[in-house]
Parts: structure tokens; C-alpha cells; sequence
């Protein structure tokens, strides 16, 4: 079975130690929703579970999952290129065919525009970016903050599609301060203000 | 390279290819500093002809400082977006890597079509070689994009990227262009040249590019 393990891991930013000794595991077919407050290391776990970042001491280890994929305010789309341009390049790196039109149907958006993705408004390209994460079927969805900048219309889409995904069998990491978006979470790990000794 | 990496290769040169005709500032950067030190110094000479050595090493002192301006852009352009984190969790290393060898390969190659005609005519210069004219600089833009592709990733974090970039770029570089001018010259003069420079091109590309996929790897 997928799952994503975390040993012992520590990390710190400078003399300020985020995680120290934290161990989790997270399995295919679940959301784990990831809270706390303003740099209790929220994105950093995300981060570290999906091995974009390296902790200072011990390890992360996926099983079985082979490809992960992300939509995190880091995360950036390419401006200069429409929503199918965008949507076509990560799909191809993926080695998937997708069709762009369906893709936005899901996620509530007409992808056929020749507008560049630099034009959409906020919430449109949070929207696109949630529709790479779905165009590239990875096996892991890390998940920082995605309805941020959503109408409702488009919370209820993301929240469906990713009640869908862990039916599918992904592991979906999901960090939010929107309590409402955890209704959509099987568990939910809080973390302590600061970060803190996990021993 | 894997199928799936070459595959990942090839839409990022085609993605780099779409983001630089509609941005098309990198180019522009090129091709403007080209012109503007081809036209200053063909008017600063002002009708003396010049040594075909000294017309061969300026054509390559011309492409370098140019293919500086370009190059550079190529990793901070996406980091500056925030496009490279995204680039980077979606394609394999040795992908981003050739992907924008290849593409930078080809900026380079654009640029120098444009840059040749308009450099023979400021100079009244006359090729006698064209081929070996021709494959001197396939071999020597080859290489800059190796080094510049591997020099632009290594100074992407850097504070200082526009001083660090020739820097580092051009002592890398420095044993293309020794035999490139050579040969240039001997392609401007119609004189015998020696092959073993162009064995000696082919093998520093060749250990350039084995040296940057190496070296990539460990730039995360």
C-alpha cells in the first residue's frame, strides 16, 4: 500500500528548531488535514513529506507512491503561456494525454481561452493550478492552502475533487487555516505553535 | 537519457521555445548587445581592414559577452517567476537540464544567423570556407550552451548573478574559443587548418555536457 513515512525527522531554520524527533505516516486513501497556527511549520511539513526539502536528521520514505504533485502558493504557473498551453506541458512531462477542456469543466473553468494564464484573475489561477495537479494523476497531492482565493462555488469543487482523489487511492496531504475545509479530512494533525520536541 | 527524460526534455524546449517568442526579452538582450559592439567597433575602425585573426577573435569575444546576456536568464528567468520550483517537481533533473541545453543551443544558434551576415558586412569581411565556418561555430555554440546551461543553474541563487555568470562562464569556455578562432580565421583566409582543433572541439562538448549532466545532480 502507498504510504508516506516520516522518522525521526528534525529540522531547524537557523538556531530555531521547527521539528525535532517527529514521526508520521501517511496512507493512500486519506486526507490528512495539517493545522496550526501562523509558523507552527505547516507548509515545512508538507514540504518534507513530499522530499521537495531535505530534513537535517532522519527520513522520509514513500512507499510504493512514484510521482507527487503540488499546488502551493510557491508554486507558480507560467504566465506567458494560455491555461491549455500550461495544462499540456505539465500533463507531457507526466507522460499523459489530458484534454484541456474537460479538465476545466472539472474544475469550473473554459480552458479554450487563448488568454494567457498571466491574466487570469487570482482565484482562476488557483483554479488551473488545481487542474495540472489532476491533469498530471499523481500519486501524492500535497495541499498548501488550496481553496485560498476561491469562491465558494469553487471550494465546493476542490473539496469534492478531493474527496475523490483519496477514494482513488492518492495520499493528499491538506495544510489550511480554513476550518471548513477540514470536513473533507479523515484526520487531522495539529501542530503546536512554533513547532516543538515531538520525542 | 531515459525515454521519459528525453520526452521531458523536448516539451521543455518547446515550452522555453513559446515563453521566448512572446517574451522575447532574453533574445532582444542578445541581439541588441551584438549589434550595438559590432556596429562600435566596425565604426571605430572606420574602413581599415583588419587582421583575419584579430576579425575572427572579436566575432568570438562578440558571441560570448551576447551569449552572457541570454544564458543567464535561462534558470533566473523561471526562478525570478517562481516557475522553477513547479519545473523542478514535475521533470526529472537531467530533463530541465537538456531541455534548456537544447533550447539554449538554439537561442544561440538564431542569434548567430542574425549576427554573421551583419558582422561580414560591417567588417567587408569574406568567407573562403564556408562549411568549416560553419561547423567551427556549431562546435563552439555547442559548448558555450554545455557550460552556460550548467554556469546559469549554479548561479541561480547567487546575489551577485550578473557579475558571477562571465566569471565563472569564461574560463570554461576558454579552450572553445583558442581553437575556434583558429579555425575561424583559417575559414576567413582560405588557409589549411588543422583537423586535430576540430577533434579537440568535439571532445571538450563532449566532456562538457557528460560533466555538466554530472554536476546538475548535485545542484539540489
Amino acid at each position: 500500500m502507498n504510504k508516506i513515512r516520516l522518522e525521526s525527522v528534525s529540522l531547524s531554520f537557523g538556531r530555531r528548531e521547527l521539528f525535532k524527533n517527529l514521526t508520521l505516516e501517511f496512507s493512500a486513501g486519506k486526507v490528512v488535514g495539517v493545522i496550526g497556527r501562523n509558523g507552527s511549520g505547516k507548509s515545512t511539513l508538507l514540504k518534507l513529506a513530499a522530499k521537495i526539502l531535505k530534513p537535517d536528521t532522519g527520513e522520509v520514505n514513500i512507499h510504493g507512491a512514484q510521482t507527487v504533485a503540488a499546488v502551493t502558493p510557491e508554486m507558480k504557473i507560467y504566465d506567458a503561456l494560455t491555461a491549455a498551453e500550461n495544462l499540456n506541458f505539465f500533463a507531457k512531462l507526466r507522460g499523459k494525454n489530458i484534454n484541456p477542456a474537460e479538465l476545466g469543466r472539472r474544475v469550473g473553468v473554459d480552458f479554450e481561452t487563448e488568454i494567457r494564464a498571466g491574466d487570469f484573475s487570482t482565484g482562476m489561477r488557483q483554479r488551473l493550478k488545481f487542474a495540472i495537479l489532476l491533469a498530471v494523476d499523481a500519486d501524492v497531492w500535497i495541499l498548501d492552502e488550496p481553496t485560498s482565493n476561491l469562491d465558494e462555488a469553487g471550494r465546493e469543487i476542490f473539496l469534492r475533487e478531493i474527496k475523490s482523489g483519496a477514494r482513488g487511492g492518492k495520499i493528499i496531504l491538506l495544510a489550511t487555516n480554513d476550518a471548513a475545509d477540514l470536513e473533507v479530512c479523515d484526520e487531522v494533525i495539529e501542530l503546536p505553535a512554533g513547532g516543538g520536541d515531538f520525542s | 537519457m531515459k525515454l521519459s527524460n528525453f520526452l521531458q526534455a523536448a516539451a521543455i524546449f518547446h515550452k522555453d521555445f513559446l515563453v521566448g517568442l512572446r517574451r522575447r526579452a532574453a533574445f532582444a538582450a542578445m541581439a541588441m548587445f551584438s549589434l550595438t559592439a559590432i556596429a562600435s567597433m566596425s565604426l571605430s575602425v572606420g574602413g581599415i581592414l583588419i587582421e583575419p585573426k584579430l576579425l575572427a577573435a572579436l566575432l568570438w569575444v562578440v558571441i560570448f559577452f551576447a551569449a552572457g546576456a541570454g544564458i543567464s536568464g535561462t534558470f533566473e528567468d523561471e526562478a525570478a517567476a517562481g516557475t522553477l520550483a513547479t519545473l523542478k517537481l514535475y521533470a526529472a533533473p537531467q530533463a530541465v537540464l537538456f531541455g534548456k541545453m537544447a533550447f539554449t543551443l538554439a537561442s544561440l544558434l538564431a542569434l548567430t544567423i542574425f549576427l554573421l551576415p551583419v558582422f561580414l558586412i560591417l567588417f567587408d569581411a569574406a568567407v573562403a570556407q564556408i562549411f568549416l565556418l560553419l561547423a567551427t561555430i556549431l562546435l563552439g555554440l555547442t559548448g558555450i550552451a554545455a557550460a552556460g546551461t550548467l554556469t546559469a543553474a549554479l548561479t541561480v541563487s547567487a546575489s551577485t548573478k550578473g557579475g558571477l555568470f562571465p566569471i565563472l562562464l569564461f574560463p570554461v569556455t576558454l579552450p572553445i574559443f583558442l581553437p575556434a578562432i583558429s579555425l575561424t580565421e583559417a575559414a576567413l583566409t582560405g588557409a589549411e587548418f588543422a583537423p586535430e582543433f576540430l577533434l579537440a572541439m568535439i571532445f571538450y562538448d563532449a566532456i562538457l555536457t557528460v560533466a555538466s549532466s554530472i554536476l546538475y545532480d548535485f545542484l539540489d
